[in-house]
């Protein structure tokens, strides 16, 4: 009874000091995390609509300079390395844009991508002289061109390998460092375990909105939809601590291997005290 | 011939088992805290061999330690993670079954005579497991590994005169660099753990001469020995083991679900001289004294030599705590004092991890001062304690 007690009372300091040093020393620190906003309606309001085979041909008169597609054929006028030279970083390709960005999003995106990134420097020129309709036309034609289901990798690779390497997954950044030095003012991080130095709220809303989290960042907000921002980080969570699992599952069959040496070394010493007091 | 006589002949194993096991009597009136002795051997141990595992892997070099930690030993070898949870888990662990050992020891006045010796190696136990692990947090060559050691790398250059050569010399660069990490890798796995050994040999012969003590603090004469004493084997060790099986459930519930306290997960960011993390904060057994070092934070020197102080001022409770009463348990006055300072451990460990500001720096300064209030209320409390003895002997 006499040791209960003592237990008791060192329980009590250690959880006391455990919560002090992390839940609440965490709080103090890093505050409460925002939530993220998908509705990006921060911008002005625009639902684009339109026909995909106008789009077609306004892509190709508008985009595919820079841009390839080449779910459907559409190679970029430039390579790489003349774009690299031109803009410091390497344009996309836009076959699974639609998926993945929110549409009213990459609407405002193509008329003005600074304001919509919040990124004064986003290499991307705007497009203001396209007209509402052509908008919706270009945005309808790449929707029509969208895989309708994308992968935590494939998001990866459309979303952010452009600038960031992932070199665990053995994933280059597109973009060589000299160039994202200029472009961005430094090499950004490399993301193979990004997973577990933030946590996961963390990192969702980063990505919907880079600077609520870390003022005058050079990432770019990216417009992302809630299910592609969702799996790309259910990814990052996933390569950044690929044994979650397994550690689990041994975890449970060592807590049960010792709690049968509780048992039995509990049985031992009663046998053994029997006769003492 | 069997092969036990065979050995006995030669090493006299039978009298060895006997003089350390089965005739070694501990005291009858001991609680649980006394099994905490035991469980750092079994950590120390556990130390050891998850460290060994982790050594075939590691890379010292700062260009691929970090790499080496957390892509082939926590992706690439099988179980790698394992044993790097276990290492990094078991380090924290250690010092909270370090603390709760020596606070058993400070509240039964086990440092009093005939036991200075025992404390003395204790303590420098103590200190030594304190360099082992601040050297070993660099190793990952993460961001906080990086930026504490260079922070408290940096506080040696206070020291008068030698101060800034010494600090040049510890990281073997003008910053923490590749020497550092060099060096540290050396401290970590080889000096510091032989000397830890030799220590706790030392330490573990010394209790064996004069005896463990008990919650009355009662001295126990070698005839008695066997009367008011348990055996060593087997029966204070039958109870150790349940200890232990209690613990290691513990110790491995936190390995697989609960590591994040001792895996801070900002230092999954490689280290990065040219960016300094916000918060910079040790691992939390150090936070007690940094608090103590940030709490005189009008005075950088005073509050270096206070730090300095809180790390090596329980070396000397011996002669601070005079008193002829020995354990607490008895000691009204005394138990008064050693709540407080608990209470202030446990309060200056939370502050060392906030942000040192407001509010926040003014409690520090003021949980600082209960710190030594309590090493320097011991001499008082004794000579009380003395007169209070001699009014009672008048009385008989």
């Amino acid at each position: 009874m006499k040791e209960l007690k003592i237990l008791a009372v060192l329980v009590v300091i250690v959880l006391v000091g455990y919560i002090g040093i992390e839940p609440y020393a965490k709080h103090v620190m890093h505050g409460t995390i925002p939530p993220p906003d998908f509705s990006y309606l921060d911008l002005p309001k625009f639902e684009p609509v339109g026909d995909p085979k106008k789009g077609r041909e306004l892509f190709k008169a508008n985009c595919s300079s820079c841009h390839s597609l080449k779910a459907d054929g559409i190679e970029a006028g430039m390579d790489k390395k003349t774009a690299e030279l031109s803009f410091h970083v390497v344009p996309p390709d836009l076959s699974n844009v639609a998926t993945i960005i929110e549409s009213h999003f990459l609407a405002n995106f193509i008329r003005d991508p600074q304001t919509a990134t919040k990124n004064p420097k986003f290499a991307m020129p705007p497009m203001g002289y396209l007209t509402n309709d052509q908008i919706g036309n270009i945005i309808a034609y790449l929707k029509s061109t969208a895989k309708k289901e994308l992968t935590g990798k494939e998001i990866l690779h459309d979303a952010c390998t452009r600038c960031h390497s992932v070199k665990y997954q053995k994933i280059p950044a597109e973009t060589s460092q000299e160039h994202l030095k200029i472009y961005l003012g430094k090499i950004p991080p490399d993301l193979s375990l990004m997973g577990r130095a933030k946590e996961h709220e963390y990192l969702i809303t980063f990505i919907n909105n880079p600077q609520v989290l870390l003022p005058g960042t050079t990432m770019p907000r990216l417009g992302l939809t809630k299910e592609a921002t969702e799996t790309l980080v259910a990814y990052l969570d996933k390569i950044a601590d690929p044994y979650k699992e397994q550690r689990k599952k041994i975890g449970i069959w060592v807590l049960i291997y010792m709690f049968i040496g509780v048992v039995l070394t509990y049985a031992w010493k009663r046998k053994i005290w029997k006769n003492i007091h | 011939m069997r092969f036990i006589d065979w050995l006995d002949e030669r090493l006299a194993i039978r009298q060895l088992i006997r003089i350390m096991m089965t005739e070694y009597y501990v005291p009858k009136n001991i609680n649980f805290l006394w099994s905490f002795g035991v469980l750092i051997v079994l950590m120390l141990v556990i130390l050891i061999i998850s460290g060994l595992f982790l050594l075939m892997y590691y890379k010292p070099d700062a260009n691929l330690a970090f790499d080496s930690v957390n892509k082939t030993i926590m992706m690439d070898v099988a179980f790698g993670w394992i044993f790097r949870h276990v290492h990094a888990v078991g380090a924290s662990i250690m010092f909270l079954v370090l603390f709760i050992h020596m606070a058993r020891g400070i509240y039964y006045g086990s440092y009093k005579p005939p036991r200075e010796i025992v404390w003395i190696t204790g303590y420098i136990l103590f200190i030594l497991m304190s360099a082992t692990a601040f050297t070993g947090y660099l190793l990952p060559w993460g961001q906080m590994s990086y930026w504490a050691a260079q922070t408290i790398t940096t506080l040696f250059e206070k020291i008068p005169v030698i101060g800034p050569d010494l600090v040049i010399w510890i990281r073997g660069h003008f910053i923490v660099e590749d020497p550092t990490l060099t060096r540290f890798f050396a401290l970590h796995v080889v000096f510091l753990p032989l000397l830890l050994i030799v220590f706790t040999a030392i330490h573990l012969y010394a209790v064996r001469i004069v005896g463990s003590n008990n919650e009355d603090g009662e001295p126990i004469p070698k005839e008695e020995k066997k009367k008011k004493g348990i055996p060593f084997w087997p029966v204070f060790m039958a109870k150790e083991f349940f200890v232990m099986t209690v613990f290691l459930t513990f110790f491995f519930f936190l390995v697989f679900f609960h590591y994040e306290f001792a895996m801070d997960p900002i230092n999954f960011i490689p280290a990065d001289k040219l960016q300094t993390p916000p918060h910079i904060y040790p691992e939390w057994y150090f936070l007690a004294f940094y608090e103590v070092l940030r709490g005189f934070f009008f005075s950088q020197n005073l509050g270096l030599i206070a730090f300095v102080l809180s790390m090596f001022i329980a070396m000397f409770l011996p002669w601070l705590d005079r008193s002829p009463i020995v354990s607490g348990k008895h000691r009204p006055l005394f138990q008064i004092a050693f709540w407080i300072f608990v209470i202030d451990f446990v309060f200056l460990t939370v502050l060392g991890k906030l942000p040192p500001t407001g509010l926040y720096a003014w409690l520090g300064l003021i949980g600082s001062i209960v710190f030594f209030g309590f090493f320097l209320s011991l001499p008082i409390i004794s000579k009380i304690e003395r007169k209070q003895l001699e009014r009672g002997g008048d009385k008989q």
